[in-house]
């Protein structure tokens, strides 16, 4: 069995980067799923890479006249803008409502 | 035959030639829809009766006032001569992935359980144009995470057509079930790592993922943006490349959709395939992956029957032409699954941002002391186990000090599968190939509940299908018969990009000589 | 007592003036919208949606970074930074960060006191604005009006060395974003804003100490009142044997203080990563190099050229090049007129920029056109009318829009030259004003001048001044 590569603080880490928050059996759970998938990824490092292999943010290569033109810079009024807002959880005058955030110190 | 029996091809020229109405065939849809489907997913509770355990559950919205408006329209239409499109009164289901104006649109997520959309995704949008019916929103894994469609936040989850008592795949389980158990005849699906070629595999339905940029991504949700296709689901090889033509084609609302134009798919199909290259791996006839106990490599066979089913796919196609060759290697089959942990979850961790309660979808409504704690809160109670999983190992792999190590290499590794693939089907290279033929999965469906909760195990069954994926080229899985259960087998054909004309050529070849064989005679459990 | 170097360098965020957002058709300009009026999907960051990158704000990052004399990359990428924040609606905000637009370059300020402080640039990219957000018993009100703006975020090296130093940056950065047509740089709207980083060292030093970053210094004066304080600061904690820490602050110019910022922001994780739904910026090569070669002659070099060619004092080329329409001006009235280039800049420094200002207007957009100044002068020179006319021709043509040789004509404003009707007008003030006349002559010369003004009232003000003085003089020494 591989080591814990994710300790218990390290997903506390995690957990913050994430913004969510989780009761101690989630925890539990969800480190021990980590790790185990890590396992998994743990492969990728045993692969040869030399640097000359180029990195792929996608699959399929585009040619220059495979991309779409650039936007003209033209305005396209969104035509439901009042929908979009209706959406919103909670809001005022038009505004959309939050709690504060944490306020900064005083020197 | 019900009229929904029939497929899109002969509803739409019968629509067209005035022999039917759509409203018909909508009623029909509807009839069916209530004879099998059961109850829609709901957020309620997931307290299952016998009786749930004995339909599918495809659906989460069945749109049920929009689609006859829709039909009304195309009959309208017809009446004054006007000609309503090539999907003319075709009822169609739309994963709930896909953001569709004034519908819910969900991801199969309490985080998006009250959220209307206010536009429509492209693809969709392209079939309403062509005349199609949208019946309803189906069901999904949550945000498309898994391969079950079980962690849906939308109980019960769909169940397959075949054998209820078995998972339909994920994540566009509730498109293949719909379409299985003949509600319609049409699906829009996404495939991000297997996701609309598993499902369909497992309900013996045909479906293709084209090649990444072929079809639009926008509106929909995203998971994995490098990866998504949203895809056809069809009952057979002919509806799909109807479809797919429909969908297919750039749009300015997506800078990574091709300007390439979109060839006659269904032209295509009835081509000869004599003289046609078709390559067999050896690497797609087992897969690998960590032992639990060890965590040391294993490699394990696929199912006996899927197997056969394979060499005899190929034996028929043999039979019709085509050059059949062996030992084909494709050595980085085997990274597939482990580069798509990385590279898919740092893509989902970071689409999942959006998600924090602040503009649509759901907001805590427990009295947090500030912003951070509405965020914290909104997040865990609106997100289900899977997407807390894959967003924290998000996290971890693209985290400043891991990111070379895990993202970075992830990267590369992809340029590595891709490679096998450009090997393959170079016209200058050893192989030579026009398609290669492999399983779907590697084994038929399994049991309800039975994987769920393992992620790892449930990934695995991905591994046959995600490289395509990595390398964006197009593949295509179509029934190819049935295991010793009953349980529909797939097969899988993968072309090189932008060559789906060669692989619904091939699916179509096949299909055709197979037509008559008893095993197509064999209706699902739920049709009974 | 120890002396000490301040190490300034300056991280400033351009709002360029495109007609639409970076990544959707929203308009970019929502200064007096309601709010939340001004959004689409894709800016409001809905599920689902995705960015399509907006031609004009590719062009006019380019032109930037090349009058920077930065280096273009022909192929730049776009990453994503995230992180949340209410006004950020996607959680991760679209921007370059490895592989930016521009890289390198430099910028030339000249110091009033005579001496050119050379700024180098760090880099130069292209990314999206986030929303505003404002604070209303204690809850956040967010506006996404904004989001989606694009801007240039161009970051220098600390190569600053006072705060006077900074101000003029942003002073001369201001003209020339204005001057190529990329932003308003009104910094009240927000057009431009600015972050500085801080931090002293003992003179003759080349280390990097640790520096503090002051954020949201929203005007010159702020900029220059932020720094002057924060290094007065650092000074006493090193004086008093302290460490200077890395904190983040935020300037307060109506009360003058500082206030330290959550430290968490510069501890974020941002996990930056490229851009997966957009593809590589590819620039062609030989269009980079039109943009370069069609660059307009910048303020500086127009200032130097102004100089030069016109033989200027440097204090009226600074002033004529302040902007592109003023300095256009000024060219083409010179050209126009047969006076010394000097004469042409006293006008328009003395006169013509008191019009704009008072009009709020630019100077293409004057009805007093060069050319018509250009006549004014001329009119003046050959003696056809008076300086104090000429004065006051400049507002007719501006609000008649018609030459000033027309309205001369029309309103009879052409000098008085007839000798014998300037005679008499003298011969009266002379009857009028006999104790002054006695005065002049018992030796007071000085009220010469006062004759003269006699005479120009009785004329209407449109005797030709020479002569009235030598006849004047005639007359009364008598």
């Amino acid at each position: 069995m591989s080591e814990e590569l994710i300790t218990p603080e390290m997903f506390e880490h995690l957990v913050d980067l994430a913004a969510i928050a989780l009761d101690p059996s989630q925890s539990d759970y969800l480190r021990g799923e980590l790790n185990k998938q890590l396992n998994a990824i743990n492969e990728l490092i045993a692969i040869p890479i030399d640097e000359s292999i180029p990195l792929a943010a996608h699959g399929v290569p585009y040619a220059q006249a495979d991309a779409a033109p650039l936007r003209e810079d033209c305005w396209e009024a969104c035509e439901n803008p009042e929908e979009i807002l209706v959406q919103v959880p909670v809001s005022e005058d038009g505004y959309i409502v939050v709690p504060d955030i944490p306020h900064s110190d005083l020197e | 035959m019900a009229l929904i029996d029939q497929t899109a091809t002969e509803i739409t020229q019968k629509i067209k030639q005035g022999e039917l109405s759509a409203v018909d065939v909508l009623d029909s849809a509807l009839e069916r829809i209530r004879a099998v489907d059961g109850r829609p997913g709901a957020l309620d509770d997931g307290i299952k009766s016998l009786e749930d355990e004995k339909k599918v559950h495809a659906f989460i919205s069945l749109t049920e006032v929009r689609a006859r408006k829709q039909a009304e329209e195309i009959d309208r239409r017809l009446q004054s001569g006007i000609d309503p499109g090539p999907l003319a009164g075709v009822p169609v289901t739309i994963k709930d992935i896909f953001c569709v104006k004034d519908t819910l649109s969900t991801a199969g997520s309490r985080i998006l359980a009250n959220f209307t959309a206010p536009y429509t995704a492209t693809s969709a949008a392209r079939l309403e144009e062509a005349g199609a019916v949208l019946l309803g929103k189906v069901n999904l894994d949550e945000f498309t995470f898994g391969s079950s469609s079980e962690s849906s936040a939308f109980q019960p989850s769909p169940r397959n057509p075949w054998n209820t008592a078995y998972v339909p795949g994920g994540s566009s389980g509730g498109s293949t079930a719909s379409v299985a158990a003949n509600e319609v005849p049409l699906s829009l699906g996404t495939d991000t790592g297997g996701s609309i070629r598993q499902p369909a595999a497992f309900c013996g339905v045909v479906g293709l993922k084209p090649t990444y940029g072929r079809v639009s991504r926008y509106g929909l949700i995203a998971f994995g943006s490098s990866l998504d296709c949203p895809g056809p689901i069809a009952r057979n090889v002919e509806d799909a490349a109807l479809m797919l033509h429909v969908i297919a084609g750039p749009d300015p609302k997506d800078s990574t959709a091709f300007e390439r134009v979109v060839p006659d798919y269904q032209e295509a199909l009835k081509k000869d395939i004599s003289g046609m290259r078709i390559g067999l791996s050896p690497d797609y006839f087992n897969i690998t992956f960590p032992d639990p106990k060890t965590g040391e490599l294993a490699r394990q066979e696929i199912q006996e029957d899927v197997k056969k089913a394979v060499y005899y796919a190929a034996e028929v196609l043999a039979g019709l032409g085509a050059e059949i060759v062996e030992d084909v290697p494709m050595p980085n089959t085997a990274h597939g699954i482990p580069t798509y942990f990385v590279i898919s979850r740092v893509e989902a961790a970071s689409n999942l941002h959006r998600f924090d309660g602040v503009k649509y979808g759901y907001r805590t409504q427990k009295e947090g002391r500030d912003l951070n704690e509405m965020y914290r809160l909104s997040r865990a109670e609106g997100f289900g186990l899977q997407p807390k999983l894959r967003i924290l190992m998000g996290m971890y792999v693209s985290a400043a000090q891991y990111s070379e190590q895990y993202y970075q290499r992830a990267l590369r590794v992809r340029s590595l599968i891709r490679g096998d693939f450009e090997a393959i089907f170079d016209t200058h290279g050893s192989y030579r190939l026009d398609a290669l033929l492999t399983p779907t999965t590697p084994t038929t469906a399994f049991k309800m509940d039975a994987v769920y909760g393992d992620s790892l195990l449930m990934q695995y069954t991905d591994q046959l299908t995600v490289s395509a994926n990595h390398a964006g080229i197009p593949g295509i899985s179509i029934p190819a018969g049935l295991d010793a259960s009953g349980l529909p087998i797939g097969i899988q054909f993968l072309a090189a990009d932008f060559r789906e004309d060669i692989i619904l050529q091939a699916s179509y070849a096949f299909e055709q000589a197979t037509k008559d064989e008893a095993w197509r005679k064999v209706r699902p459990q739920v049709l009974q | 007592m120890t002396e000490y170097e301040v190490v300034i360098g300056l991280e400033t965020h351009i709002q360029l003036n495109t007609k639409t957002k970076i990544f959707c058709g929203c308009k970019a300009d929502s200064w007096k919208a309601p709010p939340n009026s001004n959004i689409c999907p894709v800016c409001s960051g809905l599920p689902g949606v995705l960015p399509v990158l907006n031609k004009a704000v590719v062009e006019k990052g380019a032109i930037l970074a090349a009058a920077m004399h930065a280096d273009i990359r022909l192929i730049s990428y776009f990453d994503r930074k995230n992180y949340f924040y209410p006004d950020l609606p996607k959680g991760y905000q679209i921007t370059q960060y490895d592989q930016a637009l521009g890289s390198g370059g430099y910028f030339e300020i000249p110091m009033p006191e005579g001496y050119v402080r050379r700024v180098r640039i760090h880099k130069l990219h292209l990314e999206e604005d986030a929303g505003k957000t404002k604070n209303d018993q204690g809850r956040r009100l967010i506006d996404f009006n904004r989001c989606g703006v694009p801007l240039v975020e161009m970051v220098t090296e600390p190569d600053l060395r006072s705060a006077d130093e900074a101000a003029q940056y942003l002073i001369r950065l201001r003209q020339l974003l204005r001057w190529l047509g990329v932003s308003e740089a009104d910094m009240e709207k927000g057009h431009l804003r600015c972050d500085a980083n801080v931090s002293i060292r003992v003179k003759g030093s080349k280390k990097l100490n640790t520096k503090t970053e002051i954020k949201n210094v929203n005007s010159i004066d702020a900029v220059r009142n932020a720094i002057a304080s924060e290094i007065e600061r650092q000074i006493k904690e090193v004086n008093a044997g302290r460490q200077v820490q890395a904190w983040t602050l935020d300037w307060d110019d109506e009360t003058g203080k500082m206030w330290m910022m959550r430290s968490k922001e510069t501890e974020a994780d941002y996990r930056y990563f490229r851009e997966p739904d957009l593809l590589p910026l590819q620039l062609d090569e030989a269009w980079v190099k039109d943009l370069i070669a069609d660059l307009p002659e910048l303020p500086l070099e127009r200032r130097e050229r102004f100089v030069r060619e016109y033989g200027l004092p440097i204090y009226d080329a600074d002033i004529l090049t302040g902007d592109l329409p003023l300095s256009t001006y000024y060219e083409s009235a010179v050209q126009g007129s047969p006076r010394d280039p000097k004469t042409v800049s006293n006008w328009i420094i003395n006169d013509v920029l008191r019009i704009l200002k008072d009009l709020g207007i630019s100077a293409d957009d004057l009805n007093l056109t060069p050319q018509y100044l250009a006549a004014i002068i001329k009119l003046i020179d050959e003696n056809k009318i008076n300086t104090a006319t000429g004065k006051g021709l400049l507002m007719k043509v501006q609000e008649t829009e018609k030459a000033p040789a027309q309205i001369v004509e029309a309103e009879g404003l052409g000098l008085v030259s007839d000798v014998a009707a300037i005679r008499a007008a003298i011969q009266a003030v002379i009857a009028e004003n006999p104790g002054e006349v006695k005065s002049f002559r018992d030796g007071k010369e000085t009220l010469l001048g006062w004759f003269l003004g006699q005479v120009m009232r009785k004329t209407g003000g449109k005797a030709d001044p020479k002569l009235t003085r030598q006849i004047l003089v005639e007359l009364l020494r008598g």
